[in-house]
């Protein structure tokens, strides 16, 4: 015991010694927090700074690294936004500094939801647009409308322009986006003799779902020892690829009033394919305690022959083959299938400007966001994931095989969240309905009726008080 | 091989301890093996700790993961943190509970009772519930990333108090009792008398509380702002991203954290385990 005094004794005062340290060296780096908000909400902000001085915060989750490639020496999640941080302050307003924070992209809502409550919030954030619909309905985010011109407008797809907008206002400045759609281990296609299925090496294949079916048969007949399809519904996560199974027979999902309308016939025979894929054996098993991680890795394992994957995920993969850290196979894109055609989405992701109640600070942060956005050096790092903008596109189209396919893609794409309030917890409503489904406890119509249901419930609830339709 | 037992100490072994060995050996594998498992998926690829049937010790050793966490990021800086935390909100805890429950054991004075219910209530109160005036209390002391801001709000713990005052309880008041009569102060009993016959329980409560504070990622994440300040679990959970997680990476960063965790288990394990087993006997 003797020692264990001694121990704690000499390390109480040493420990403190080096807490006070770090206390005030914290202090010195830190900037102060965001300037307390009003408790009225800022709804737009003129995009003109004034003249004062002024330390912008901007948050980010981990996206890619480098400023134009994760090959720079010291790539690292921040490298781009300090860059262009260190740009605008030398080239376009002095005195305004931006001071980057790479959060957590797990607990992200945790550390939005008490920089809220404690009037905390930065001024900028870079995130995907869906993750963060929920913050423009309770006016965490200010609308950008005023700083999109007429050339960014047209230079930019509409369908990503539809994943940045509630209503007439803009949300979030896109700057980059990321497709998903099917993969398939072309390798077990031709095995199976389903040459005439394989589209050309950078090119996004289009099967019908009778097309799919006969390639997951044959694909189980030929090659039993592998799962012909992934299908997963253990949480939200990845649920966006069952949104777009639920499309499959052109269920609009959502009515003209934003309620949703998935429990009508194309929506039930669309998991009713599913439900009949399982049961035939053409799945994964089990497919209501999988995840996508889960079944993503199986893939990468050559035990699924079709999976799903985004523009990231895709690279990645390759990049993997290429370092041996994978074993190589010939994985080649597909759309989830549609009838009459195949429906695709994007993960846009862009820049934002927080209300933080503070009119100079929202401005600087407009300021920014429009250099950013349309500095045409700058612009170019979005080829990190993909370009949102056309001008971007045939800049890099030679150093990106794919993107032509994407750019040919695009007019498949929907916006999946149609930026609905209360977005989260309508992810929270599908999964259980399809684990209902996939397990046989409920058929096809009753787990939609009861998505339907609930998810209106939350809709509903969303539009209280979101202050758009307030 | 060399029986290392003193022969009449070596005894033939009934079946029925033979049959208890097998159960607590095939009890000490279940138990080991998770850590098993993270330090070898620490070294394979992402997808290859989903492989099927499972790899159960990696083909080729995997080191980029490791090094993708400790070249190119500070992880040495937030382990030292993670570690700075950990220890001195440990030691402020373990002191403050200390001193607290030999008060609300030892001492008499006006309001005991309901002050040590007070205590045991706020036991029932979830962190998540009180986390935003607490950070608003730090943000006005301008504790902000800081270690303080980070150790101060976990120090007052009411389980500290009520895991040491079962403990103060069992010692017998014609101690202290003699202690004084020899004219020795309160603080002289409560450090030289009462304290070491309680080290099972401040060795408890010392890992418990270690542990606590080193997994307490919440309130790090959300005081730490600059990178440097970040701790292990904040720092490794920073550079994961969402849509394409690298699970082998997540397996090296828990291994790095659960390091210091094992080490301070094995210097104090002798005081852990009779302190649980003393803790739950009342005379």
């Amino acid at each position: 015991m003797k020692k264990l005094t001694k121990l704690l004794a000499l390390a109480l005062p040493a420990c403190m010694a080096f807490t006070a340290c770090g206390q005030s060296a914290g202090s010195a780096t830190t900037a102060p927090a965001s300037t307390a908000a009003t408790t009225e909400t800022t709804t737009s902000a003129a995009a003109t700074p004034t003249g004062e001085k002024m330390e912008l915060t901007l948050w980010l989750t981990p996206s890619w690294k480098g400023v134009f490639s994760g090959d720079e020496p010291g790539a690292d999640y921040d490298s781009f936004f300090i860059e262009a941080g260190k740009r605008y302050t030398e080239n376009v307003n002095p005195n305004v500094t931006i001071k980057v924070e790479v959060i957590p992209g797990d607990t992200r809502d945790e550390k939005v939801s008490v920089a809220e409550s404690t009037n905390t919030l930065p001024d900028l954030f870079y995130e995907g647009a869906f993750t963060m619909s929920s913050y423009y309905h309770n006016g965490s985010i200010v609308p950008l409308t005023d700083i999109v011109g007429a050339e960014d407008k047209t230079d930019i797809a509409d369908g990503i322009w539809e994943n940045c907008m509630v209503e007439d206002e803009i949300f979030v400045f896109p700057f980059a986006h990321m497709p998903g759609t099917l993969v398939y281990n072309a390798d077990m296609l031709k095995a199976a003799g389903l040459e005439q299925y394989i589209a050309g090496e950078y090119e996004i294949a289009t099967w019908t779902p009778d097309e799919l079916k006969t390639i997951l048969q044959t694909l189980h007949e030929k090659q039993p020892e592998v799962y012909p399809l992934s299908l997963f519904a253990m949480n939200n996560q990845g649920d966006t690829w069952n949104l777009t199974w639920l499309r499959m027979y052109g269920s609009k999902f959502f009515g003209p009033d934003g309620k949703l309308i998935v429990n009508d016939g194309a929506g039930v025979q669309a998991l009713q394919y599913l439900i009949d894929l399982k049961d035939a054996g053409l799945t994964v098993p089990g497919p209501e305690s999988l995840t996508s991680n889960d079944c993503n890795a199986m893939f990468q394992n050559k035990q699924v022959a079709v999976s799903f994957t985004n523009s990231t995920l895709f690279t990645n993969l390759q990049t993997d083959m290429n370092n041996g850290t994978l074993e190589k196979f010939d994985a080649r894109l597909a759309n989830i299938p549609g009838d009459p055609a195949p429906n695709s989405f994007t993960y846009v992701s862009g820049f934002m400007a927080m209300n933080t109640g503070n009119d100079a600070r929202i401005a600087a942060a407009k300021d920014f966001i429009r250099y950013v956005c349309t500095d045409p050096a700058l612009v170019l790092a979005s080829k990190n994931t993909l370009p949102v903008r056309e001008t971007v596109t045939k800049q890099v189209s030679g150093e990106m095989p794919y993107l032509q396919a994407y750019t040919d893609n695009a007019k498949f794409i929907y916006n999946f969240s149609n930026n609905m309030p209360g977005y989260k917890e309508l992810r929270n409503v599908l999964f259980p309905e399809l684990q209902a489904a996939f397990t046989g406890e409920k058929t096809a119509q009753q787990a939609l009726d009861s998505y339907v249901e609930k998810g209106n419930a939350v809709i509903e609830e969303g539009r209280k008080v979101s202050v758009i339709y307030n | 091989m060399k029986n290392l037992l003193p022969k009449h100490k070596a005894k033939r072994m009934e079946p029925f301890d033979l049959v208890l060995n097998v159960v607590v050996l095939l009890g000490a594998i279940l138990n080991l093996f998770p850590f098993y498992w993270l330090i070898t998926g620490s070294l394979k690829t992402s997808a290859g700790i989903f492989k099927m049937p499972p790899e159960w010790f990696p083909s080729t050793f995997h080191y980029q993961n490791y090094i993708d966490l400790f070249v190119g990021q500070p992880a040495l800086r937030w382990a030292l943190n993670s570690i700075l935390v950990a220890v001195v909100t440990t030691v402020l805890v373990v002191g403050c509970s200390a001193l607290a429950a030999y008060a609300f054991a030892k001492l008499e004075f006006k309001g005991k009772s309901f002050l040590f219910a007070l205590f045991i209530a706020t036991l029932m109160i979830p962190k998540e519930i009180f986390i935003v005036p607490l950070f608003q209390i730090i943000l006005k002391f301008n504790l902000s990333n800081s270690y303080l801001g980070m150790i101060l709000p976990n120090v007052a713990t009411a389980f500290g108090v009520f895991l040491l005052k079962g403990f103060f309880e069992g010692v017998p008041d014609s101690i202290r009792e003699s202690g004084r009569l020899d004219g020795a102060s309160e603080l002289t009993v409560f450090l030289k008398l009462v304290l070491p016959i309680v080290k099972p329980g401040v060795g408890a409560l010392f890992i418990l509380n270690f542990v606590n504070v080193w997994n307490d990622y919440l309130w790090q994440m959300l005081i730490s702002r600059s990178k440097e300040m970040m701790t292990l679990m904040v720092g490794t959970a920073s550079l994961m991203q969402e849509i394409n997680p690298n699970f082998a990476y997540k397996m090296a960063g828990a291994t790095v954290a659960a390091l210091p965790m094992l080490c301070i288990f094995i210097v104090f394990q002798r005081y852990f385990t009779k302190g649980i087993t003393l803790g739950a006997v009342k005379e």
